[in-house]
């Protein structure tokens, strides 16, 4: 499929467009320092240069509160799954975010698959934003290697100046890109600025620790009786923060909510974190994760190790937010580090 | 199957649960379709002398009156919901508990105290069995609906034991912290959908502390704000002296 | 746009409580038949999730053998919320089944080999689907030894059975209780007091255990002191699945889920894992 180009001011003609056709969600302002996914109704709502917002949009694939079925029991127990969702863009996806949610596809299209999850991933389609800097000091895209795309998206938009390249990767972008009347087939000078920008990148988007993706999987190997967990718990408040805001993290309980009349009601699922107290208590009462090292622990081996066991990938995309929003300053990068070196002083 | 019979009391406080209840709008027509409210004094004059389905309590127990009353409720109904911060865990009532009794009632009443007989604030549950709870200072309506719906198909209700903050996160507000305002999220319990958060406001911790709080950590997160860590243990108090607010 | 689903994996098969059997104080027996006309189709050890629209879903395993078919059997003991539901539930009244899910015991690599069962508790629940399916199929197993454990003699549960076990000429039965009463003439002490006195060629035997989880370590102790290799000593885990797909997180021991993985496990491949025994 051919790329294309569009000049930057009609940049807002094009998010219209989209409007027209699709729900359109986009990186907009929430507090002096922090961004978030929002339904847009004007074009100039959207944060195109946007630090990683509270939330990842992994809110549109698996919502925070998600209707599995509804449920009748006036004449015993009946019930229709179903999945509520309009055709949907989210605009402006960073390449962590986009890893982010390949991760997910890797988790809820394995067997057995989650139609919900796949009834959502469906209806939506991505247009992806490169970076070009940096967000802040809590990224570590430079270490997990996810500063710049590797599939996964429907449209790359790329800044280069005045106008923005756009990498159509499927069909679906393809056709978005037809709703629009103002853009230019991208020329072999185009694919030549792209390229030279993204090797330019490898030099900005460099390594922050001081410990390899290579030496990860050794690190979790025997990491896991370290001391450094104990330190990380004396901190952590377990306020789930940072797996709420994971893009990668996706456990959650499911709950009834009967109407008043009881009869009737709605099966929801929603998040829930390892780092709450409750979360591996059994019926009965026994905890099976009781203290906060082992639940900060098992937090990072869900990123680093078990993952890898089972689907091949880490489930890190070095987006930072966990560092970020972490009120008690456990940072990722520091953690990993302070693990590697932690060997030999267990 | 007839209505079941529901009704509302209230003890020392604000009655601003009631009002949260009364203001219920559409819901509470249509609660009203399905329970049988037989006392309710902020909102009717009528009495009822039989058993009650369901007692609903606010306030806290502060003088021995209030211990009966709570007692004669109990033996009347089948099940009890204490609600509100007063009701639950002794609320803003319990800072009297941080002084002696004598002292309150000179500072109240002045000479004439003793003609006042008060005692230290008790939530419901530490006067008579409850089965249900609902925390907050007001209570949070969906919460309340939530548990009376549990409440009327006769199932146990938990109140979450994870904190403030996981709600808060689920409706993308930004970090109180982040702002540098001290905030009692992490270690208060949620339910009440951070209500105030996503007003603006900080988490004050009406709910109560969850059962496993990091107090240490949490005093160490204020610090690195430029916040003064004893301010947690003040607020704290607020809400939780009664129920013997956790000290180091 | 409502799109509706058929097999999201979050529907409920509809079933029928076709007889309730109440066995102690806080353990009763369900036999459930599916509405839909078929066997549950289950291998011994799965598990189901056990739903009521309004109050929810609990996984409970599967305590009868799958050479039963057209009902299974259900043994609910009253602990939490969803339980306490489930013992309000009559015969003739309506349920939600999901599953079965996990791995269960191993049937085909345990044919002709000899066995020992040891159960503790409600941990006699699961593995009474492997008894049974060896009981039917006798003729494909070799020696069978089944020994189980309890706090006390009114605790016990599927007396009758068990009665029946113990009498049977081609199964050596082995009982005891941590503090007895009375009326019983039985061993007394923990289950661990009995793995001594029985003999079998670790060449040729395979262990299963299930009971509380502080019961594993020190059996499982026993067993290997005996020279019973870890490969062959099977153990069924207890954790909060709670959607039975691998996905939601409650189960999970390290990498594994036990709703997907398990909860039968091979103790070799948990033995290093800590939290899993």
């Amino acid at each position: 499929m051919k790329d294309v180009l569009l000049k930057k001011e009609l940049f807002n003609g094009f998010v219209e467009a989209l409007m027209n056709s699709y729900k359109v969600a986009a990186p907009t302002r929430r507090g002096d320092k922090s961004f978030a996914f929002n339904f847009i109704t004007d074009p100039a709502e959207v944060c195109l240069d946007h630090i990683p917002t509270i939330l990842p949009p992994k809110k549109y694939f698996l919502p925070q509160h998600e209707t599995l079925l509804e449920y009748n029991t006036t004449e015993g127990q009946n019930m229709q799954a179903f999945v509520e969702i309009e055709p949907m863009v989210i605009l402006g996806v960073h390449s962590c975010d986009i890893a982010g949610i390949q991760c997910l596809n890797h988790v809820f299209m394995d067997r057995p698959k989650d139609y919900h999850y796949q009834a959502r991933h469906d209806k939506i389609l991505l247009i992806g934003y490169e970076c070009l800097r940096k967000c802040d000091q809590y990224a570590s895209c430079g270490l997990m290697q996810t500063h710049t795309p590797t599939g996964g998206y429907d449209i790359f938009m790329t800044d280069m100046g005045d106008h923005y390249y756009f990498s159509i990767n499927t069909f679906d972008g393809k056709s978005l890109v037809q709703l629009f009347d103002g853009f230019e087939l991208a020329d072999t000078a185009a694919e030549k600025t792209l390229k030279k920008l993204r090797s330019d990148k490898k030099k900005l988007f460099r390594n922050e620790t001081d410990v390899s993706l290579a030496e990860i999987p050794s690190i979790f190997e025997w990491g896991f009786d370290s001391h450094v967990w104990d330190r990380t718990a004396e901190k952590c408040l377990s306020c789930g923060n940072c797996t709420n805001v994971c893009p990668t993290c996706y456990c959650f309980d499911v709950n009834d909510e009967p109407e008043l009349n009881l009869a009737k009601g709605r099966r929801v699922r929603v998040w829930d974190s390892c780092q709450n107290e409750t979360f591996a208590i059994i019926a009965g009462g026994e905890n099976f994760r009781p203290k906060r090292a082992q639940r900060t622990r098992h937090r990072f081996f869900r990123k680093f190790k078990y993952p890898v066991m089972r689907y091949g990938k880490f489930f890190c995309t070095g987006c930072g937010r966990c560092s970020r929003q972490c009120m008690a300053s456990i940072n990722l990068k520091e953690t990993i580090s302070n693990l590697k070196r932690s060997w030999g002083e267990i | 199957m007839s209505a079941p019979k529901v009704a509302f009391f209230d003890l020392a406080c604000c009655e601003g649960c009631q009002l949260q209840v009364a203001n219920l709008g559409e819901e509470l027509l249509d609660l009203l379709g399905h329970i049988e409210v037989v006392e309710f004094r902020e909102l009717m004059s009528e009495k009822w002398d039989g058993e009650y389905d369901l007692a609903i309590i606010e306030g806290s127990v502060t003088n021995v009156e209030a211990e009966e009353k709570v007692k004669e409720i109990r033996s009347r109904s089948k099940m009890v919901m204490a609600y509100g911060a007063c009701a639950v865990n002794g609320g803003i009532n319990g800072i009297k508990n941080k002084t002696p009794m004598e002292e309150n009632g000179r500072i109240v009443y002045g000479d004439r105290f003793k003609d006042y007989p008060s005692m230290p604030t008790k939530a419901v549950g530490d006067v008579i069995d409850v089965d249900y709870i609902v925390p907050g200072c007001p209570i949070y309506p969906p919460e309340f609906l939530k548990v009376l719906k549990s409440a009327l198909a006769g199932l146990e209700y938990v109140i979450p034991d994870h904190a403030v903050c996981v709600e808060c996160r689920f409706n993308e507000n930004e970090c109180m912290y982040e702002k540098g305002i001290n905030c009692m999220g992490p270690i208060t319990r949620a339910g009440c959908n951070s209500w105030c958060l996503n007003n603006g406001n900080r988490c004050y911790g009406c709910r109560g502390l969850l059962s496993n709080p990091n107090i240490h950590g949490a005093r160490d997160v204020m610090k690195k704000y430029d916040l003064d860590p004893d301010v947690i243990l003040k607020s704290i108090d607020m809400y939780n002296a009664a129920a013997g607010g956790k000290d180091e | 746009m409502r799109i509706p689903l058929k097999k999201s994996g979050y529907e409920i098969i509809k079933a029928e409580v076709v007889k309730i059997t109440p066995m102690t104080a806080t353990e009763k027996l369900y036999e459930i038949r599916l509405k839909n006309g078929e066997n549950l189709d289950h291998d011994p050890g799965q598990f189901v999730e056990v739903s009521m629209f309004g109050a929810g879903e609990a996984p409970i395993s599967v305590c009868s053998s799958p050479t039963n078919q057209d009902t299974f059997e259900l043994c609910i003991r009253k602990i939490g919320r969803m339980t306490s539901v489930l013992h309000n539930l009559e015969v003739g009244d309506e349920i939600g089944i999901r599953g079965p899910f996990g791995v269960g015991f191993p049937v085909n690599l345990l044919k002709g080999r000899d066995m020992i069962f040891i159960a503790g508790g409600l941990g006699i629940a699961p593995m009474r689907s492997l008894i049974n399916y060896v009981l039917d199929e006798r003729r494909d197993f070799g020696k069978v030894d089944i020994l189980l454990g309890c706090k006390t003699p009114d605790k016990m549960l599927f007396g009758g059975e068990v009665a029946v076990w113990a009498e049977r000429m081609d199964v050596n039965f082995c009982c005891t209780v941590d503090k007895s009463d009375p009326e019983w003439k039985g061993n007394v002490g923990l289950i661990t007091t009995l793995i001594p006195g029985v003999n079998f060629n670790p060449d040729n035997t395979f262990a299963v255990v299930c009971g509380p989880p502080e019961m594993y370590i020190y059996v499982i102790q026993e067993l290997l002191k005996k020279g019973m290799p870890e490969s062959r000593i099977y153990v069924s885990l207890e954790r909060h699945m709670k959607c039975g797909m691998g996905r939601c997180g409650h189960c999970q021991i390290h990498q594994y889920y036990c709703c997907m993985d398990g909860p039968v496990f091979p103790y070799d491949k948990v033995k290093d894992l800590e939290g899993a025994i």
